[in-house]
């Protein structure tokens, strides 16, 4: 085509405005401002909407989502203490259905079913664990424990001592005549020159008398000593003695293993004393015995555990005896419920003040009442009562905590949206604290310049240059935690970057024509900074000051987090605005001692935090971009 | 070039020495923390007398001594009594009180300077030289910093230097979308979350940093991953943005134009004209960049429970039992760290950029 030869005349051009006079026309389009223009340009970067649309929903949410509410989230409610979430519809997939998986609990010996063979945890109400979740297995255990069974117990001696002596809690009683003998089952002997020596102290003796000793070249197995070598002289009927074990060894290498201590009479199979396990190391330590001293611990043990799916909310809306119910409380209660709380006495309940009440009333049953105390005249009681806590709390079906609860039985949810609120507010003020005193601090030294813009700049860095940790330190120490402590440590130097943007503004501005065109015609200082170069520059500044507000946020969570800064229970008044003492540090703070046991503590503000200041911080970026598209990339 | 090295180091010391001096002037105006038990006290007090900081003066007289203990004279507001028993069986006071701030200031600058005495720990390990419980711990931060500050330069170069040459494709997308999550999530945050998932629900990794005398390499190894991955990834972030940033300008330069034109393939031009260039500014803020490392440490330490510095200085600032000496010595520390840094940064900038060096002469 371009190569084309084409052939033009003087036909082919007309005259447009040959007989006109020409005029200024209006533009066709609408012209586009500074803030349009900068709209337009924040618009086209579609992940900064999305996230722009996600930050401006969370901070809704903040406001909403406590207002709205039904879920405690300020008192401290112990019955439903660490439930964990639950969620509508992902519930029925087996996800926060509000049941929790335990593991390692130990089962109560005497709940075993002779039929499954299953023993039940415990601490745990055994209608509550989700049917067909219960399994029981055998962890090897060494504590002295009566839920450690079996296994051995093993004997030491100290360096410096020459043996260890260990005997029987109770006395054993024997009868002579029938032949008694102790039984002990060796299993491991290990040491050269070692020695273990059984005794007993009959009633006819003051001390005791070795009937036998086992020595490592012995070795290992079942040994037999008889009573009767322990007496001298007439042999009483019945003697009544404690058994005593005393362990020779010169090395603190050597030792000696054995499971069983029994004692039989001859005649009989059966074991008339026997230790083993728990029992057998129940045996006490001879500390009357200034040249005794060593170790008694067991080994290879079996602790029967459990693990299972709980039904936490089950759990804690069930019928619960509660303590110390105050008696104000009860009458409101009572009275709320007028005829439905009619109570009628327990024949039953020895407590004269027992009574039961009628199904539709949340209070089951009185227990008993407490004693009165007065204190400035006044007479103050509690009821122990039996309540149902669904009722008493008003839930006519099982609630959903979405988040949980934590420690104290706040609705996770709700206080997470609280706390969002507070650590945007702390972060909104202590931003606007900081571009003010910037602003101030920059126009000054970028206006003058010179000397004063020397000296500024170098008292700048020195504070800019101080660590963290030593403003923390010295406010720490001065004020302790808390708010104030929070606020200082979060302005002392945040005002820094907001003073070198603005002075950079400045030294754009200050020599342009127009200001200097005002000087000479007599304008002030503050005229010029306030009219003319303030204006031009202000928008830079503040889109650039923005991104302080994640900052602030992020150094709030922090100090929070490591305790110096906002707590539980406090509430503030900062400028008007009112503000709970949880911020999203302080609700992380509290997660981290249950990592492990209650990982959703953590989850939720985790992952709230880190949107919260990915949204901000691509939210502020879009409108720096936006407003300055010089500065585009240039983080 | 002499002259611009002597005016920053000269200004980097009076830096150092106005904070110092400043953080030993405001905790003394804080109240005093002495050691708990009476004999530790007693130490301690002596050894404050010794030091300078305080003096002491006996009271023997009966009629004072008795009226002292019977409550009725107050005989100083911020100094401490002991009651001893002499060898006559006659009571006395022996009254430690501490003497001007000023005074105290310039005998702290005394014993630190001439004797290497920062002063002894009143609650972390009560009536320790402060020095000697602090040199136990610096090995095992600066050592987890230094792992972190090189595992993490080579991963942020790589990422940068794809998303640079990857520019505007989804490479490029996804690596500035994940440095933006990991600029913006604050490390503690990060680190917990690891914790979590590593250490808790997989149970790959120790939930613990491993105690320093087990000597099982593996398993200190294991125990080095959970906090140089939580130092990182910030880090890691942050170099890969300005990375990315230096070199997509340099490879839209003119001198890269040229070095095209004349016939290098895109792969030489990269790496012989734009990466060189493109690092030179990067040097210092990498060295910079480990002040970052170690002023995060401080909280990944406690988190994992590493025996660092920082957890000495957080278990020094429990609230209600404040051990000066320790706060006092460790910030002096990160103080030091931080501002030897920034003096290398400037003179970096000194030699690898030639503006500044003739600046200094204006």
């Amino acid at each position: 085509m371009a190569d084309e030869k084409r052939n033009l005349t003087s036909e082919d051009f007309r005259f447009v405005q040959a007989e006109e006079k020409i005029y200024d026309k209006k533009f066709d389009t609408k012209p586009i401002g500074y803030f349009k223009d900068a709209m337009i340009r924040f618009g086209k970067n579609r992940s900064n909407v999305i996230a722009t649309s996600i930050l401006f929903l969370i901070v809704l949410g903040t406001i909403i989502f406590p207002l709205l509410s039904t879920k405690n989230y300020t008192l401290v409610i112990p019955e439903f203490s660490n439930l964990p979430p639950r969620m509508p519809v992902v519930e029925n997939f087996g996800l926060f259905d509000g049941t929790s998986f335990k593991e390692d609990q130990p089962v109560d010996l005497s709940t075993i079913d002779p039929e499954t063979g299953l023993g039940f945890p415990i601490g745990y109400e055994s209608e509550y664990i989700v049917d067909g979740t219960l399994k029981n297995y055998i962890k090897g255990c060494t504590e002295a424990s009566e839920l450690c069974q079996a296994g051995e117990n093993v004997m030491r001696v100290t360096s410096n001592f020459d043996y260890l002596s260990i005997f029987s809690e109770e006395v054993l009683w024997v009868t002579m005549s029938q032949n008694p003998v102790v039984k002990i089952n060796i299993n491991e002997i290990i040491g050269e020159d070692v020695t273990l020596n059984v005794l007993v102290k009959p009633t006819t003796s003051s001390d005791y008398v070795v009937i036998g000793s086992i020595t490592d070249t012995d070795g290992i197995g079942e040994y037999t000593f008889n009573f009767e070598d322990a007496v001298t002289g007439i042999t009483p009927s019945l003697i009544g003695s404690k058994i005593k074990l005393q362990f020779v060894s010169s090395d603190v290498s050597s030792y000696i293993v054995f499971d069983t201590v029994e004692v039989y009479y001859d005649s009989q199979d059966e074991a008339i004393y026997s230790y083993s396990g728990f029992e057998l190391s129940e045996f006490e330590y001879d500390v009357e015995d200034e040249f005794s001293s060593g170790t008694f611990s067991r080994q290879n043990g079996e602790l029967l555990l459990a693990e299972f799916r709980y039904d936490n909310y089950g759990a804690a809306l069930s019928d619960k005896e509660i303590l110390a119910f105050s008696a104000v409380d009860y009458y409101e209660l009572i009275d709320s419920y007028g005829a439905d709380c009619q109570a009628y006495d327990d024949p039953n309940n020895v407590d004269p003040e027992g009574k039961l009440f009628p199904d539709a009333c949340p209070i089951k049953k009185i227990i008993a009442r407490n004693e009165s105390v007065i204190v400035a005249g006044e007479e103050y009681y509690s009821y122990n009562l039996i309540l149902n806590y669904a009722e008493y709390k008003g839930y006519t079906e099982t609630p959903y905590f979405l988040f949980g609860t934590d420690m104290a039985g706040r609705d996770l949810f709700t206080l997470l949206w609280v706390a969002t609120r507070t650590s945007l507010i702390i972060g909104v003020i202590v931003a606007s604290i900081n571009i003010s005193v910037g602003i101030v601090y920059g126009s000054i030294s970028g206006y003058y310049g010179g000397k004063t813009d020397i000296i500024m700049q170098r008292f700048a860095e020195v504070i800019g240059r101080i660590p963290w940790l030593v403003t923390l330190s010295i406010f720490v120490a001065l004020y302790g935690p808390g708010i104030t402590t929070l606020i200082l440590i979060l302005i002392v130097s945040g005002w820094i970057g907001v003073a070198s943007i603005t002075r950079t503004q400045f030294y754009r501005y200050k020599g342009r024509e127009y200001v200097l065109a005002s000087r000479t015609l007599g304008a002030k200082d503050s005229r010029l900074i306030f009219r003319h170069i303030l204006p031009n520059g202000i928008g830079t500044i503040i889109t650039s000051s923005i991104l302080t507000i994640p900052y602030v946020i992020f150094a709030e969570s922090t100090i929070s987090y490591l305790g110096y800064g906002i707590g539980h229970g406090q509430s503030f008044n900062i400028l008007g605005v009112k503000l709970s003492g949880v911020s999203v540090g302080v609700l992380l703070s509290d997660g981290r001692a249950e990592l492990a046991s209650r990982p959703y503590l953590t989850l939720f503000p985790a992952l709230l935090i880190s949107i919260l200041m990915i949204t901000f911080n691509m939210f502020g970026n879009a409108l720096r971009d936006a407003f300055n598209p010089a500065l585009r990339g240039s983080e | 070039m002499v002259k611009y090295i002597i005016v920053r180091t000269v200004w980097i010391f009076i830096v150092l020495i106005t904070i110092l001096s400043l953080n030993y002037t405001l905790l003394k105006l804080a109240p005093e923390y002495p050691p708990t038990t009476e004999e530790a006290r007693g130490i301690y007090y002596a050894r404050q007398v010794a030091d300078g900081y305080m003096t002491e003066r006996v009271i023997d007289d009966p009629t004072e001594v008795q009226s002292i203990r019977d409550g009725e004279v107050e005989f100083c507001s911020n100094c401490w009594a002991k009651l001893e028993v002499d060898s006559s069986d006659n009571y006395q006071f022996r009254i430690y009180e501490p003497v001007p701030i000023v005074v105290q200031y310039f005998r702290w600058v005394e014993n630190v300077v001439f004797d290497w005495n920062w002063g002894y720990s009143t609650r972390v390990a009560v009536n320790v030289p402060v020095f000697d419980v602090l040199k136990e711990r610096i090995p095992v931060t600066l050592q987890l910093n230094l792992i972190a500050l090189f595992f993490y330069i080579p991963i942020g170069f790589v990422l940068g230097i794809i998303a640079a040459l990857r520019k505007n494709t989804w490479v490029d997308n996804l690596i500035s979308f994940g440095v933006m999550v990991f600029i913006s999530i604050p490390n503690f945050v990060v680190m917990t979350l690891l914790l979590m998932l590593l250490g808790y629900q997989l149970e790959w990794l120790p939930t613990q940093f491993p105690a320093n005398d087990i000597e099982d390499f593996w398993l200190q190894f294991k125990g080095l991953i959970l906090p140089v991955l939580g130092l990182s990834f910030a880090a890691i972030a942050g170099l890969t943005r300005v990375t990315r940033a230096e070199l997509t300008e340099v490879l839209t330069s003119e001198f890269l134009l040229l070095a095209r034109t004349k016939g290098l393939t895109r792969k030489q031009a990269v790496i012989r004209h734009a990466m060189r260039n493109s690092m030179v500014p990067l040097v210092p803020g990498i060295i910079f960049s480990f002040v970052g490392l170690l002023s995060g440490s401080v909280i990944i330490e406690r988190i994992y429970s590493v025996p660092g510095t920082g957890r000495i200085f957080l278990r020094a600032m429990l609230a209600g039992s404040y051990d000066y000496n320790v706060i006092l010595a460790t910030t002096a520390f990160y103080t030091i760290i931080t501002l030897f840094a920034v003096l290398l940064v400037d003179l970096s900038y000194g030699i690898v950029d030639p503006r500044i060096r003739m600046g200094a002469r204006k």
